[in-house]
């Protein structure tokens, strides 16, 4: 063997072994949390209010709260990340204004999410004065989704055909009608995934939702966009380091986290199926 | 230096050396009818085999450019003319070949009083000069050399209107050389048409450089 | 009458000059071929005629570019409409992921026409013009992408015929296909010359002189010679031509 061949080999085995480390670690984590968990996990466990100092009972206000917040957050989100990606990619030409957009989207995406939490408190909670609430709480989760949506509406853009897009100016259509009947039908599985997985980002925050929403314990569903509710991750927190009896809570906690992580893997899983459906059926449209 | 530039290279060489060998073989044959040389009529005889060699050689070159090299504009102009002039010099070829068998017939140099009663070595003179000076405006891409072509071959062809009066009087004055005498008609006759083959390389050159087909109206203007 | 033309044309991107002094009129039903090096701004010259070039930054235009008489570059002129004129070919064919109807009828729908009986009259004359037809008239809802490449530029043409162009411009439009395709192409081009005005941009010189009538040369954003495409081919006038034409350039 030459040393071009050993090199070959060589690399190939680090960075075998490295990702083999890395699935093996999302593997211990997943088996962890799933062999701890799935004790408690119970038809009650899934839909019953917690009780005696969550000790004992369910989650299920946390799991409705923590839908009522993605959808919110998504409802927010989703229209003005797209709209957002649209006009950055479609409208603006190459220049500093474009540019700094970019900047600004991408800086958003780096910010910590508790300075998200604080400045959604700061703005929704006090100053437009919804107090602690649903609506709170997902328009500052949706703030933090709204970075991850637009630039991933601008890439599902990018990835379209230039060539398609001067075929339809050539046929005498309009930007927008361009836009509408090509690029958007094209880019929509894409931009559809990423709308899923900044869901899966959104379910697991904790940090935003602190001090906008969040309740430490509310045993009843909510009513109105202004009520206060309970969410998985914040509940796992709050089980985990100030529950009322550590030791009894304990396998509580491990249950909500083994919800949690499955319920985000099962929105991951759906995102690709999802878009490898319409891929196929895009080409046959 | 192009790809075709080689092929082209190669093929103009190549017509300049067979043009070459066709001036050779000219003088040779005129040496051997002149002085009555069978050897050296015999040699003309050998070389007319390389003179079609180079005929067969020029026309598969310039085939084989035709079809793989896509001339165009002066490179196409150039292979067609080409093919033409290789046609008109190989004939050109075969009449030297036919002077020198008129000389291996003969029993001996034609006598000077035949030469110059029937204008021969003038006629050798101007083909022989045509062919040269149509090899040069060739090699040397002489644009302006091609029209001293068109005079010199009125001069053949005024000697060959003749040709019948010169030779009926010869027949009646020497009655018993009458074979001797017909064959000097015949080299005459070939002479002639040397001139008529070099007018087509005159013409051929024309469409070389200048793109112009003088190919039909000159002649009309000749006659 | 004549139908396009471009009067003392000079384009600049930026600070870049890309055409110098561009005078050139086509005839109805003529194939003009426009031939010249990489660079020599004849693809940014036939853009001129629709206006794609409008979608680069910094295009700048002095002069006029007439087609059907009108001035396309006139305030008033819709781009849309003025679009539907002229029909456009791309290098590479670029189908839309949709069905074979759906890509012909799209120059159409976009120009509000959505009645069913007119598109698909429409669709059926444009693909048998582009002699598409008989390979796909089993299967318009196909989606365009399974076909071949040579049957995707086909129907792309079909698709710039649908909406009735006089004009039609085709940027290199067998570069990126087999030969067979290729003569396919070239077959209908000039088939289409009996009822359309061509404008071509080749790189491919054998093709300019099989399909053309005229022959533009353009170099470093001038036009050097226009003749037709015999003499052109046989003779030409300008040495620069001839150079770029028997391949000894530069």
């Amino acid at each position: 063997m030459n040393t071009k061949q050993l090199k070959q080999k060589t690399a190939f085995i680090i960075i075998g072994t490295l990702s083999f480390i890395v699935v093996a670690i999302l593997v211990i984590i997943l088996g962890f949390i799933f062999i701890r968990g799935i004790g408690v996990i119970s038809w009650e466990f899934l839909t019953a209010m917690p009780k005696d100092g969550m000790t004992k009972g369910g989650i299920f206000p946390a799991i409705v709260g923590t839908a009522c917040l993605v959808l919110g957050s998504m409802i927010f989100a989703f229209p003005i990340g797209v709209l957002s990606g649209i006009y950055i990619h479609e409208y603006l030409s190459e220049s500093w204004l474009k540019k700094f957009l970019r900047m600004m989207t991408n800086n958003l995406a780096g910010v910590p999410s508790i300075v998200f939490g604080l400045f959604g408190m700061a703005l929704f909670v006090n100053y437009l004065s919804f107090g602690d609430s649903i609506l709170a709480g997902s328009m500052t989760l949706g703030l933090l989704a709204l970075p991850v949506v637009i630039r991933l509406t601008e890439e599902a853009l990018k990835s379209v055909d230039d060539g398609l897009r001067l075929g339809s100016y050539a046929l005498g259509a309009t930007k927008i009608q361009t836009i509408q009947k090509i690029v958007l039908p094209i880019a929509f599985p894409n931009i559809l995934t990423g709308l899923i997985l900044s869901i899966g980002r959104v379910s697991g925050e904790t940090a935003p939702i602190l001090f906008t929403v969040a309740a430490y314990f509310l045993p009843r569903l909510p009513q109105s966009l202004s009520d206060q509710v309970m969410a998985l991750p914040y509940h796992l927190y709050v089980l985990a380091t100030s529950g009322t009896n550590m030791k009894e809570t304990r396998p509580m906690a491990y249950g909500t986290a083994l919800v949690l992580v499955t319920m985000v893997l099962i929105i991951n899983f759906s995102a690709s199926l999802l878009r490898r459906r319409i891929n196929r059926k895009n080409k046959m449209v | 230096m192009t790809v075709i530039d080689n092929n082209i290279e190669q093929i103009k060489s190549d017509l300049i050396q067979m043009w070459t060998l066709v001036i050779n073989q000219m003088e040779k044959a005129r040496l051997a009818l002149v002085n009555g040389d069978k050897n050296l009529a015999r040699e003309v005889r050998m070389n007319e085999k390389r003179v079609d060699a180079f005929e067969l050689k020029l026309d598969m070159d310039s085939e084989y450019v035709l079809m793989l090299k896509n001339p165009v504009a002066i490179d196409l102009r150039f292979i067609l003319s080409v093919l033409k002039i290789n046609y008109n010099i190989e004939r050109i070829g075969d009449y030297a070949n036919g002077i020198a068998k008129v000389a291996e017939r003969l029993d001996g140099p034609v006598p000077e009083d035949i030469l110059q009663a029937t204008h021969l070595p003038e006629m050798f003179y101007t083909a022989q000069n045509m062919i040269h000076v149509s090899l040069k405006a060739f090699e040397n891409s002489e644009r302006n050399s091609v029209n001293h072509l068109f005079g010199m071959d009125e001069k053949l062809d005024k000697t060959n209107n003749n040709a019948n009066a010169i030779i009926c009087k010869l027949i009646q004055e020497k009655p018993d050389d009458i074979m001797l005498i017909l064959n000097a008609l015949s080299v005459m006759r070939k002479l002639e048409r040397t001139g008529d083959h070099i007018l087509n390389v005159a013409e051929e050159l024309i469409y070389y450089f200048d793109a112009n087909i003088v190919k039909h109206s000159k002649k009309n203007e000749d006659f | 009458m004549t139908q396009a033309e471009a009067k003392n044309v000079n384009v600049w991107y930026n600070n870049f000059q890309a055409l110098k002094n561009i005078n050139l009129t086509f005839e109805p039903n003529t194939i003009t071929a426009l031939i010249g090096p990489s660079g020599c701004g004849k693809s940014t010259f036939l853009r001129l005629f629709n206006r794609m070039n409008d979608l680069i930054p910094k295009f700048r235009l002095e002069g006029m570019v007439t087609v059907n008489g009108q001035n396309v570059y006139s305030d008033d002129v819709r781009l849309d409409e003025m679009r539907k004129n002229v029909g456009m070919v791309f290098q590479k064919p670029n189908p839309f992921p949709k069905s074979i109807f759906e890509n012909v009828a799209y120059g159409l729908r976009v120009n509000g026409i959505n009645n069913k009986k007119i598109l698909e009259e429409t669709v059926e004359h444009s693909l048998k013009q582009a002699a598409l037809w008989d390979e796909v008239k089993e299967s318009l809802k196909k989606s365009a992408l399974e076909l071949s490449g040579g049957q995707q530029q086909r129907l792309c043409i079909a698709r710039a015929l649908a909406v009735q162009p006089k004009l039609i411009l085709m940027d290199e439009p067998a570069s990126a296909l087999d030969p067979i395709s290729t003569a396919k192409i070239e077959e209908l081009i000039f088939e289409l010359k009996k009822t359309y005005t061509i404008l071509i941009v080749t790189h491919n010189l054998q093709q300019a002189g099989r399909i053309s009538d005229l022959t533009a040369f353009l170099y470093l954003g001038e036009l050097i010679e226009y003749n037709h495409t015999k003499k052109i081919f046989l003779n030409p006038d300008d040495e620069r031509t001839q150079n770029y034409i028997t391949g000894r350039f530069g």
